[in-house]
């Protein structure tokens, strides 16, 4: 009997049922695509922070004190060490490889550049953007230009093999450099092997970079006689904003308990990570450079928050307008309702009825609306991120029970008015 | 003819009785329908805000990124100090409401106990506003006469064998000058800064004997609404001696990163304004069919189709503007309240959003009261009536 009357209810009333069964539809695909978005905003954003540069600076164990001001070194020569070149591909196989976006090498000399007047000027080699085969992932590429998208240059990249070289802005104003100069570095005095560099662009950074070559790295080790080594390497690593857990594991490492170890261990915060490039390569030292991991946590925790936070506000709004359009199309029918009643049905079987119809309502709009929300969010994920949001399935579930939930919530207030009615008032039509 | 004009008057009184009494005796569903043009008006109303405030606030909360402006002296002057009067007085030419913090910093090489560092003269209260991201073990010098401490950095610390609370010999070998401080706190920034010693500006310029100079001054200044560039050359106008330029890691990254939440607040505020109209309009949908009998009585008691649809619209019309006015009012709390939560500071007011709120929603509303009226007068009035 139940069953019939609802089948009925939805045969006879398809325009009503479909109206309401659309507004769920159309609340339901919002939330979705913004539960969707919330879920996968941190994770964009944390992309897109990675224009701020590396944040991971890896450098040799050492126990000198640089003595740098400005880009001028007051101790240059003294117990340099340095990390070898070839062990550097490790730090793509740690256990969060796949949140190393990338890295890049440097090596830091001072050559003499020949000349109208003879000048000392700082030689950078670096990689820009070089083909480094790792285990899984072949197509790897790596350099200055994956992980400093915020350096410009006005010209073209020079090839990682080749005898190109950027000039540093400041430099280029101060010599008078332009693209397609060839210069001539030497190292050593007179004697000492001499490199014939074409320029190939001006580099703008605003950094130290700017007042002097960058060249490929090969150039900087043959130059300095340092084949296969390297001073620095800065790192790209998606990481998870710092909470408790890794503050504990940073300033008193050995009160952490063995799960809270394996834990922070597992989680990508800036700290394990850093531990896991010391563990991967010997005798380094990692380093968050907290200017970027602090910053790009306290901007990723802001808009997920504001993303949350617009969720919430469209699942109020939304809510409220899905009840009242079940009060509308239950109020129209006063006249039924009554008739049943007249007829000997009970508040609760009518009660069964109208619930009954709005939980068929809610499965059939929240699934629906899913499906829309999925393609949504998907629209929207392309229009700003260029890059598809991933889908958690967990959505959908949890849709559906949020949809019925408010159909549910949205009938039982005109359920309880309509069953207080008197019938006789009702068909009577003084109602 | 006389009698037209007699006739219309009633005509109007007529049109205005049904309207009034229509809006009163239906009280539940007018207030049905109030509620939802207001929850969708409210929606519209607070996203707008939000979305026309996003930047000036993320601009603001990308200042945790740190300097985005340095000052200098010019590579043209020869010298590598500025006369510290000169940078501070341009410091002052950037407006204060746009400055979060600025330092001016003073460098040299002095000797430890257990061998030489660069020390760092800094303006603490500044460099505090302007480097959130130093990770302090122990306390920052707070005032900017403490001339008894200092802040070291992690591996200069390390190195040193210093804690937070032990003391420290700094030597000038250029000036002889010695002081012994107290280590206040170990800074970590996984930069340069790990290897630096930092105290005030006027004990570094003591010890290192370069009274009234300064290296160069960082600044954090919020680049939302103005142009840096122009900044920057207006400064190096008024003083030839001194350069002045972004720092191009942070600006540039800053200018994309605000592009891109600007964008998603628009996307997703566009998404939320279709549906929550589209939500009106179905309630509205709902709440005028089943008024499909009341508009065949109109008909059958001699009203055209015109009067009928024009009374329908009116009455939307009127619940519309009232709807939206409440939505306003709504939206904007909700605004704020959103503002509170999420930035920790209120969303001021543009009147642009009264237009964006009023125009969709009232626009939705008479829609959707539009098609089924529509459909109603089509019908033969005593087929509506059988309730056919």
């Amino acid at each position: 009997m139940f069953v019939l009357m609802l089948r009925e209810s939805f045969v006879r009333g398809r325009r009503r049922k479909a109206l309401a069964t659309l507004t769920i539809v159309l609340a339901a695909s919002l939330i979705t695509a913004l539960m969707n978005i919330s879920i996968d905003v941190g994770d964009k954003m944390a992309r897109e922070l990675k224009s701020y540069g590396a944040n991971i600076n890896v450098v040799p164990k050492s126990e000198t004190i640089s003595l740098e001001i400005g880009g001028v070194d007051y101790n240059p020569l003294q117990g340099q060490v340095f990390i070898e070149e070839k062990a550097l591909p490790g730090i793509k196989q740690i256990f969060w490889h796949n949140n190393i976006v990338g890295y890049a090498p440097f090596l830091r000399v001072t050559a003499e550049m020949a000349g109208a007047r003879e000048k000392r000027v700082p030689l950078l080699g670096t990689r820009f953007d070089r083909h480094t085969p790792v285990e899984g992932d072949d197509e790897f590429r790596t350099g200055v230009r994956a992980i400093n998208p915020y350096w410009q240059v006005k010209g073209d990249w020079p090839d990682d093999d080749g005898a190109g070289a950027l000039a540093g802005a400041a430099l280029a104003r101060e010599m008078n450099l332009k693209e397609g100069d060839q210069i001539s570095l030497r190292m050593g005095g007179k004697a000492g092997p001499a490199e014939i560099l074409a320029i190939t662009g001006i580099l703008s950074t605003g950094g130290t970079e700017e007042s002097a070559v960058v060249a490929p790295l090969p150039v900087a080790q043959k130059l300095a006689g340092l084949a296969g080594k390297v001073q620095w390497v800065n790192v790209s690593a998606l990481t998870v904003p710092e909470d408790k857990l890794s503050r504990k594991a940073r300033y008193s490492a050995d009160s952490l308990s063995s799960a809270e170890y394996d834990r922070w261990y597992c989680t990508a915060y800036v700290s394990s990570i850093t531990h896991q490039i010391e563990e991967a390569i010997p005798n380094v030292t990692a380093r968050p450079i907290w200017q970027v991991a602090a910053s790009e946590g306290a901007v990723v925790s802001r808009i997920q928050l504001l993303m949350i936070v617009v969720t919430l506000a469209a699942f109020v709004a939304s809510g409220l307008g899905i009840s009242s359009l079940m009060v509308t199309t239950i109020m129209e029918r006063a006249k039924e309702i009554a008739l049943m009643k007249a007829l000997g049905a009970a508040n609760w079987e009518v009660y069964l009825l109208f619930l009954g119809e709005s939980a068929v309502v809610g499965v059939i709009g929240g699934l629906l609306g899913s499906a829309a929300g999925a393609g949504l969010s998907q629209i929207i994920g392309f229009s700003v991120f260029g890059a598809s949001v991933s889908f958690s399935p967990i959505v959908i579930p949890v849709n559906v029970v949020i949809s019925v939930m408010i159909a549910l919530a949205g009938s039982l207030m005109p359920s309880r008015l309509i069953t207080r009615l008197y019938p006789a008032e009702v068909l009577h039509g003084r109602r | 003819m006389g009698g037209d004009k007699a006739a219309r008057m009633p005509v109007v009184r007529m049109f205005v009785l049904i309207l009034f009494k229509s809006l009163k005796v239906r009280r539940n569903r007018v207030a049905i329908t109030l509620f939802s043009i207001m929850i969708g008006a409210a929606i519209i109303t607070a996203l707008a805000s939000v979305y026309f405030d996003i930047s000036a606030k993320m601009s603001r909360e990308l200042r945790a990124y740190g300097a985005n402006f340095f000052i200098g002296p010019s590579a043209s002057s020869g010298s590598r100090l500025a006369e510290s009067r000169t940078i501070d007085e341009a410091v002052k030419m950037v407006p204060a409401d746009k400055l979060i913090g600025a330092s001016s910093y003073i460098f040299g090489v002095v000797r430890l106990d257990l061998g030489n560092a660069v020390l760092a003269g800094v303006d603490f209260a500044g460099l505090r506003k302007l480097a959130t991201y130093w990770q302090v073990e122990g306390k920052w010098i707070g005032v900017a006469f403490d001339e008894d401490s200092c802040m070291v950095g992690k591996t200069l610390a390390k190195n040193m064998e210093l804690g937070v609370g032990d003391s420290v010999n700094v030597i000038s070998n250029d000036s002889g000058f010695q002081r012994r401080l107290a280590v206040k706190g170990i800074v970590e920034t996984g930069q340069v800064e790990d290897e630096q010693i930092f105290v005030t500006l006027s004990l570094a310029a003591e010890i290192l004997g370069l009274e009234e100079k300064v290296h160069h001054a960082m600044l954090s200044i919020v680049t939302e609404g103005m142009d840096i560039d122009e900044l920057a050359a207006r400064l190096e106008r008024r003083f030839p001696g001194l350069d002045a330029k972004p720092i191009r890691k942070v600006s540039y990254s800053d200018g994309r990163i605000l592009e891109k939440i600007r964008g998603l607040m628009a996307i997703v505020a566009i998404v939320i304004l279709t549906v929550t109209t589209l939500c009106v309009m179905t309630t509205l949908i709902a709440i005028v069919s089943e008024r499909t009998r009341e508009i065949g009585l109109m008909k059958a008691i001699g009203a055209d189709d015109r009067g009928v649809v024009l009374q329908f619209l009116s009455e939307t019309l009127i619940m519309g503007v009232a709807g939206v006015t409440a939505g306003l009012a709504g939206g904007f709390l909700l605004a704020q309240v959103l503002g509170q939560a999420v930035f920790g500071s209120y969303i001021s007011f543009r009147p642009i959003v009264i237009p964006m709120t009023l125009i969709p929603s009232v626009g939705a509303a008479l829609l959707a009261a539009a098609m089924p009226v529509r459909m109603a007068v089509r019908v033969v009035p005593a087929q509506v009536l059988k309730e056919e």
